[in-house]
């Protein structure tokens, strides 16, 4: 018996977890994308830093500091003199560094794709496996309200809740966050509903344990990487979300986010100030395609089951 | 199948209900009245009352009898004197968070005449010394039309205490509103008001914002954009054609593209051409779509000059909308595609047909995407409804005027009423696409039925 087939026998000492993760690392796509995705983590962590940093000294934090002198400085590696160090991706149409105000960015981005999993997650997995494991009545219940919210035109659903709420970031967590719930929902309860009959809930039910023991000790263990792979692969669509609201004027006020980013070098762009715009475009590129290979990786080392069709080939 | 259809109507209904709960708790619980947001911040309140008055926001919520006017604000004076003016018979207690009144005759500081022929109960709190005098006074009396003194017809006398005390009063609007005058009338000593506030009652317990929203909808009118004035069905109604000039060719070309790319797919499955079109779905899906817009409008319409930069004369403007619309979809639709067509590859029907030698191509154009094509219907049924919407940014973007650019420019002018019709339409019509899905199916398959 060769050390493969050992491996992959069961009760050869090994966790689901880790048994995913070994699968995980054997490509190194997704070890490339897990660097990625750490790479901007990082980046988001430091920005919260100099954030922080500068709200507790109350000093206007760099990237915010209007200098028309440095007004629309070209990238430094494009130009011939060693300003280096000064402005490696150039500076906006007010002299701030485009670099810093990326980072910023994902820091806002992070804090976006952080909070609304936040309210989505736990709403969604709580009512899913409320409707999966009862039944009934609260099946209905939870049923009509999941498919009531997804009757309701996504975007227009999230502007209208952003926009009632009022500017800022709250309702942008609210809006995408309220309707993030519903496909996880869905997932959740359909699972649930296939272990209820599984003969470890039914040795459970016998020896007398209480439904929420069982739902959340023994059932939920066994379907998080429902939550895991959902969470990964909608991380990317929040920051898309928020993107689009910050651009629209309806999330974040006076912070560089990538959507207001994205507003002012639109204008730029005009103008002959290319830049901005390609870097911020990179950069959500760069996380948004981290998020969704990771994702993909994700679901197929944890799940063999909901496989994707790129494993079929 | 009579039967089924029936009861799939039944089922229905229970999701619109949800829809209009929602809407009218996203609008009128949260939201509350769009006036001040809509009209700007230096507008009389008569005109913020009047706004409230044409779009039932001055009802109570679901049922109750009595609301609030903006003629006098519920006021409790810790912090300003408003509604009163400090004048030499009028003073604030901050400390004590009171209102003193000195004698003399006191007309209550409402904003603007109360509705003429309607109810109204008017509360006070307030803390008079013992051996003070106080009345208050209300309603013009007929007979005393042009004598100068005693002429109100209601008098309600201030209990003198050393606790606060609370009156409550009823009074009927006459014909003319501006008949009414409560005044507090101080004979003696000081008053001190605590706290006021002033209610309207309501035709009757159900004259509610629900019920009017439910008679908006069960008559079919959305009521008047606050910015334009205009009935919001008919601009519904003119946006439709313009937002489906633009979303039906999206969608079919988008549609045909994925389709045909995934069969390409399915049909060299493992080599670099089926590699490369995945990587392509995952690169063109993390593609903002922002980005799609910006720089192909200034790339393909500006610097190159292929297409118009903005407007809707002809179709030449649709051409550069329509593309950017097909390629930021193209990479979701080719992934979703692809793996239907790879998990129909992998039945049982299919490796019949290889094994019995029918061609490749002829398994995959006539066995694999007839039966694939009942996930694709699936997909484009429940998309249709979406096509309604528009889409708001390519709409704004190139000025097309459909309902998406009608949508961000009431998002951006904080017109609820439209965003609230055009979120309820959609729906609506998302529900009707689920319930016409499910009865093909049921013609098509008997077994669905059952279950």
């Amino acid at each position: 018996m060769t050390q493969a087939t050992m491996d992959n026998m069961p009760g050869s000492g090994r966790t689901l977890w880790a048994d995913a993760w070994r699968r995980l690392r054997a490509s190194k796509l997704s070890m490339l994308c897990l660097g990625i995705v750490l790479l901007y983590t990082a980046l988001a962590v430091y920005g919260e830093a100099v954030y922080r940093y500068h709200r507790i000294k109350d000093s206007t934090p760099s990237y915010q500091q209007v200098d028309l002198d440095k007004q629309y400085l070209m990238p430094s590696f494009l130009q011939n003199e060693r300003a280096w160090t000064q402005h490696p991706l150039g500076t906006d149409g007010l002299g701030r560094d485009v670099l810093e105000r990326l980072i910023q960015g994902t820091r806002i981005a992070y804090q976006v794709g952080i909070v609304t999993s936040l309210i989505a997650i736990p709403i969604g997995v709580i009512l899913g496996c409320l409707a999966g494991y009862f039944g009934g009545r609260v099946d209905d219940f939870i049923v009509w309200l999941y498919s009531t919210f997804a009757a309701i035109p996504g975007l227009l659903f999230i502007l209208a809740i952003a926009m009632v709420v009022g500017q800022g970031l709250l309702g942008v967590y609210l809006g995408i966050g309220l309707t993030m719930w519903v496909g996880l929902c869905r997932l959740i309860r359909g699972e649930v509903i296939k272990h209820k009959e599984r003969p470890y809930v039914i040795a459970a039910q016998a020896l007398g344990y209480g439904s929420f023991r069982i739902i959340f000790r023994h059932i939920l263990p066994n379907i998080f990487h429902i939550v895991i792979v959902t969470f990964t692969l909608r991380f990317p669509a929040s920051i898309g979300t928020e993107v689009f609201l910050s651009f629209l004027g309806i999330g974040v006020q006076g912070e560089p986010s990538w959507g207001i980013m994205i507003s002012n070098a639109r204008l730029r762009l005009w103008h002959g100030v290319w830049w901005e715009m390609a870097f911020v475009t990179l950069a959500i590129f760069g996380i948004v395609l981290a998020f969704n290979l990771l994702g993909d990786a994700l679901r197929d080392a944890m799940d063999p089951r909901l496989r994707s069709g790129e494993e079929h080939a | 199948m009579g039967f089924y259809i029936l009861r799939r109507v039944g089922q229905m209904i229970p999701t619109v209900l949800g829809v209009i709960i929602i809407t009218f708790i996203l609008f009128n619980v949260v939201g509350g009245s769009p006036a001040a947001m809509t009209l700007g911040k230096n507008v009389s309140p008569q005109l913020l009352e009047d706004f409230d008055e044409g779009r039932g926001f001055n009802k109570p919520l679901l049922f109750g009898l009595w609301s609030k006017t903006r003629a006098l604000e519920d006021s409790d004076f810790a912090a300003r004197p408003d509604p009163w003016r400090e004048t030499d018979t009028v003073a604030h207690e901050a400390d004590a968070g009171v209102v003193q009144l000195q004698p003399g005759e006191h007309a209550l500081p409402l904003r603007f005449h109360l509705r003429a022929e309607t109810r109204y109960r008017f509360r006070m709190t307030y803390r008079l010394p013992e051996n003070s005098e106080a009345y208050l006074r209300w309603g013009t009396r007929a007979d005393a039309e042009d004598s100068n003194e005693a002429s109100y017809a209601n008098v309600e006398r201030l209990q003198p205490s050393t606790r606060s005390q609370t009156v409550r009063v009823m009074f009927e609007v006459g014909e003319r509103g501006a008949d009414l005058k409560p005044v507090i009338d101080v004979v003696q000593g000081t008053l001190d008001i605590e706290a006021m506030d002033i209610r309207r009652r309501a035709r009757h317990v159900f004259d509610s914002q629900f019920v009017h929203y439910l008679g908006q909808i069960v008559r079919l009118d959305l009521g008047r954009s606050a910015q334009t004035n205009e009935r919001i069905s008919s601009m519904i109604r003119a946006g439709i054609i313009p937002s489906l000039t633009l979303t039906v060719p999206v969608f079919v070309i988008g549609l045909v593209v994925a389709i045909s790319l995934s069969l390409i797919c399915a049909f060299f499955r493992n080599s670099w051409l089926d590699r490369f079109f995945v990587v392509l779905g995952v690169a063109l899906m993390s593609i903002n779509y922002l980005v799609w817009i910006i720089v192909g409008q200034y790339v393909m319409a500006y610097k190159w000059g292929w297409f118009p930069v903005w407007g809707y004369e002809s179709m030449a403007y649709l051409a550069l909308p329509v593309f950017i619309g097909v390629i930021s979809g193209l990479g979701t639709d080719l992934r979703f595609y692809r793996t239907v067509m790879l998990d129909e590859m992998y039945k049982e029907y299919v490796r019949t047909a290889f094994a019995k030698g029918v061609s490749r191509s002829r398994v995959l154009f006539t066995h694999v995407l007839k039966n694939a094509m009942i996930t694709v219907v699936t997909n484009v049924v429940i998309a249709i409804p979406f096509l309604y919407t528009g889409s708001l940014l390519l709409e704004s973007f190139f000025g097309i005027p459909g309902l998406g650019y009608l949508g961000i420019n009431a998002i951006n002018s904080s017109d609820v009423d439209v965003i609230r019709a055009i979120v309820l339409i959609g729906s609506v019509l998302f529900v009707i696409a689920n319930l016409l899905t499910d009865i093909c199916y049921a013609l098509v398959d008997p077994r669905v039925k059952l279950s």
